[in-house]
């Protein structure tokens, strides 16, 4: 971000030293250490930290970029392309087909997250204790985990100052109701309510990985080798021993090859690519890839007499969580012309016509908590691909949702509001909500995106119905374990962000026990890479 | 964004791909509403880059799909139209367009995706962010020097307001 002069603004840099790019490097190249973690989002960022803090010798390993604050601009464009997996374009495969949106940056998708920090609801918590019979999750075992969560990620909320009238009117709407509504508890540290949160935070203010934990675990002496594609974890009998893959150019072609190795990798590539990695390395097991969750949304937007200005505030401020334990969550968020621009019905003038009250639209969604199934697969081309299937209580839940948002609008002065319903697009008074409820239902008709996956190698005691133990540790093999969404028994109806955290720091310690006489494990592991291809101590700023 | 300026030139689309994104652009950008600013150069630009940063099976499909929707006329226009795409005129353009978005499966997908890059790069234009009111940029710029400042004044406070979770 610069001034207008093209001066950098003075917002302090963060240093971050011992990190190396794929598109620098020259050759084929040989690391070793004695933890390699796969990711560096929530999980794979917080993981490196802890481990690192505890003296390990920690090698990030990121497909995306580092691309740092200060370079973070307000076009979405640009920056769909730069941050975002696919530009932003990745689908999740069904009826309805469901647009999906993650993170390809160092820092995943904590940087383009709205930075919503909630625990786990209590109630999903008892039901991962009870029906999973995961030990040490209930809400009493997790209370520590989530308070440290919330102490790295610097959870606060939103000063009123930086409310914007969207956000208000919001509030007001489901006040008038008797609905409470709950000021969202963010990772951010003095944030001045820009709203650029989905294109990397240009102040700075939101505490994302890319601001927190991957700092801290570089200055714990952690390395970082950024635009780097994992394709194969290696094993040696059933013990995993490192990961093999390509560099990647700033282009995002393959380069050349790279080799780490370790006694222990984390895997924390998201919901979507844990799972393709492992089926990619031929580990097999019989949940690998099931159970995937996806927190269907769904957009209902209000059209207002008087101007909102939704440009102006902080991302979102509001949830409703009145109706969390059926499965409803509702919240507004301000978007910018061109985003909402993209799902605005229309074409040419009529899509012109609707634009045109930009200013007096408020962006409204609810949030489901899904019973559906979904799966990974590996495509022809061995990248993993996600399909989902609503279940027909999804689909009650969706309506169901929608209507209560649309009521929220009406009752915050809405003239009219524009619904994800092909076969029905807009409503015009409170008295037409009683159309959603008759409405057939169609799920071919909805319009739904998420940037929310879980539960693809979720956590079980045994490995009948699961991919990784209460620890995170992969069932049947020494020295794999996972660290991110996809360990997550079901879908939990809220933002995932702060229960990640939490769990890869639970986890992060038992993961650690396994790691005795790292220093020893570490020369073993280097000992097994040939002396041809080993990185010179001074090669890099990575290698040492 | 200058549509002079070399690093902005297409750099996934040919001429042909482009012509038929022009022809895309003619027949769908918002008119009217006070959406008449001649940014099409620039929005032309825009979608190659933003093209140009999708996954390798999008980059080879999108120009192949743009030359389908091209020579599709004979095929899928009602009633048939012995001509290309590019060479309707604008209203036959939309309605031809507006057919492939409503057909759902690979054509309905192609539409929607063009019609979403279109309109992404499109109201994110300067002038038209200007024209409603918006400005985001400047919004940017000011707020970051606010909490710039706010971070010196914490630091000029002392180590004691620092924040928590840090341990450097």
């Amino acid at each position: 971000m610069l001034d207008g002069g093209g001066r950098a603004l003075a917002l302090p840099a963060i240093p971050y030293p011992n990190v190396e790019r794929g598109s620098a490097v020259r050759r084929d190249s040989v690391y070793a250490a004695d933890v390699i973690v796969v990711g560096t989002g929530a999980g794979g960022a917080t993981t490196a930290a802890a481990l690192a803090a505890m003296g390990h010798d920690v090698l990030m390993v990121e497909e995306g970029d580092l691309h740092r604050t200060e370079s973070f601009t307000t076009d979405p464009p640009t920056m769909l392309g730069r941050l975002y997996r696919d530009a932003g374009t990745s689908l999740i495969f069904g009826t309805p087909p469901i647009l999906f949106a993650e993170g390809k940056c160092v820092g995943g998708s904590t940087v383009i997250n709205g930075g919503m920090c909630w625990r786990t609801p209590d109630f999903v918590l008892d039901r991962w204790d009870r029906e999973h019979r995961i030990p040490d999750v209930s809400p009493r075992a997790m209370q520590p985990w989530f308070e440290a969560a919330e102490r790295i990620l610097h959870v606060e909320s939103n000063d009123e100052r930086t409310w914007g009238r969207h956000s208000r009117s919001f509030a007001d709407g489901a006040a008038k109701l008797g609905w409470p509504t709950r000021v969202n508890p963010r990772n951010m540290d003095r944030c001045v309510g820009l709203n650029n949160c989905a294109l990397g935070c240009p102040t700075g203010a939101k505490q994302s990985m890319l601001v927190t934990e991957v700092p801290r675990a570089l200055r714990h002496g952690a390395r970082l080798l950024a635009q780097a594609r994992v394709e194969k974890i290696l094993f040696s009998g059933s013990r995993a021993i490192g990961v093999r893959g390509h560099l990647v150019g700033d282009n995002d072609r393959p380069t050349y090859r790279f080799e780490a190795r370790a006694p222990l990798v984390v895997l924390a590539a998201g919901a979507r690519h844990t799972p393709g990695l492992m089926m990619r390395s031929r580990l097999r097991s019989a949940a690998l890839g099931r159970n995937l969750r996806t927190h269907p949304n769904a957009k209902v937007v209000g059209v207002f007499d008087e101007p909102l200005d939704p440009w102006i505030g902080a991302h979102q401020t509001h949830q409703i969580h009145h109706f969390l334990e059926d499965g409803i969550l509702m919240a507004c968020a301000a978007v910018p012309p061109g985003i909402l621009a993209m799902g605005t019905p229309g074409l040419a003038a009529e899509h012109a016509a609707r634009m045109r009250r930009y200013n007096h639209l408020m962006t409204a969604a609810t949030l489901v908590e899904d019973t559906g199934e979904g799966r990974v697969r590996l495509g022809p081309d061995r990248q993993p691909v996600m399909s989902f299937r609503l279940s027909s209580q999804d689909v009650e839940t969706i309506h169901r949702g929608v209507a209560l948002t649309a009521q929220v609008l009406f009752s915050a002065g809405a003239r009219s509001v524009w619904l994800p319903f092909a076969h029905l697009p807009e409503i015009h008074s409170v008295d037409e909500l009683a159309k959603i409820e008759t409405l057939l239902r169609k799920p071919g008709k909805i319009e739904l995106m998420t940037v929310h996956i879980m539960g693809s190698a979720r956590m079980s005691r045994d490995g009948g119905d699961g991919v990784v133990d209460p620890s995170g540790l992969v069932h049947g093999v020494t020295g794999l374990a996972v660290a991110d969404a996809s360990l997550f028994p079901s879908s939990i109806g809220v933002n995932p962000q702060e229960t990640i955290v939490a769990l890869a720091l639970r986890n992060a310690e038992r993961i650690a026990a396994t790691l005795t006489r790292p220093k020893a494990l570490r020369a073993q592991a280097a000992s097994s890479v040939p002396a041809a291809e080993r990185v010179p101590a001074t090669a890099s700023g990575v290698g040492r | 964004m200058t549509a002079g300026d070399p690093a902005d030139q297409p750099r996934l689309l040919g001429r042909g791909s482009e012509r038929i994104l022009r022809a895309c652009m003619t027949a769908i950008r918002p008119r009217g509403s006070g959406f008449d600013q001649p940014v099409d150069d620039d929005v032309l630009l825009g979608v190659d880059r933003y093209l140009s940063s999708l996954p390798p099976l999008l980059r080879v499909g999108m120009p192949l799909g743009m030359r389908l929707l091209e020579y599709g006329p004979p095929l899928f226009a009602k009633p048939r139209r012995w001509t290309t795409f590019s060479r309707l005129p604008r209203e036959e353009q939309l309605a031809y367009f507006s057919g492939w978005l409503h057909a759902g499966g690979l054509r309905g997908n192609l539409a929607l995706g063009l019609r979403t890059v279109i309109y992404l790069v499109f109201y994110q234009h300067p002038e038209v962010l200007a024209s409603l009111g918006v400005d985001w940029e400047g919004r940017a710029r000011d707020l970051v020097q606010e909490r710039a400042a706010l971070l010196a004044q914490r630091a000029q406070a002392g180590p004691a307001s620092g924040r928590r979770g840090d341990d450097a």
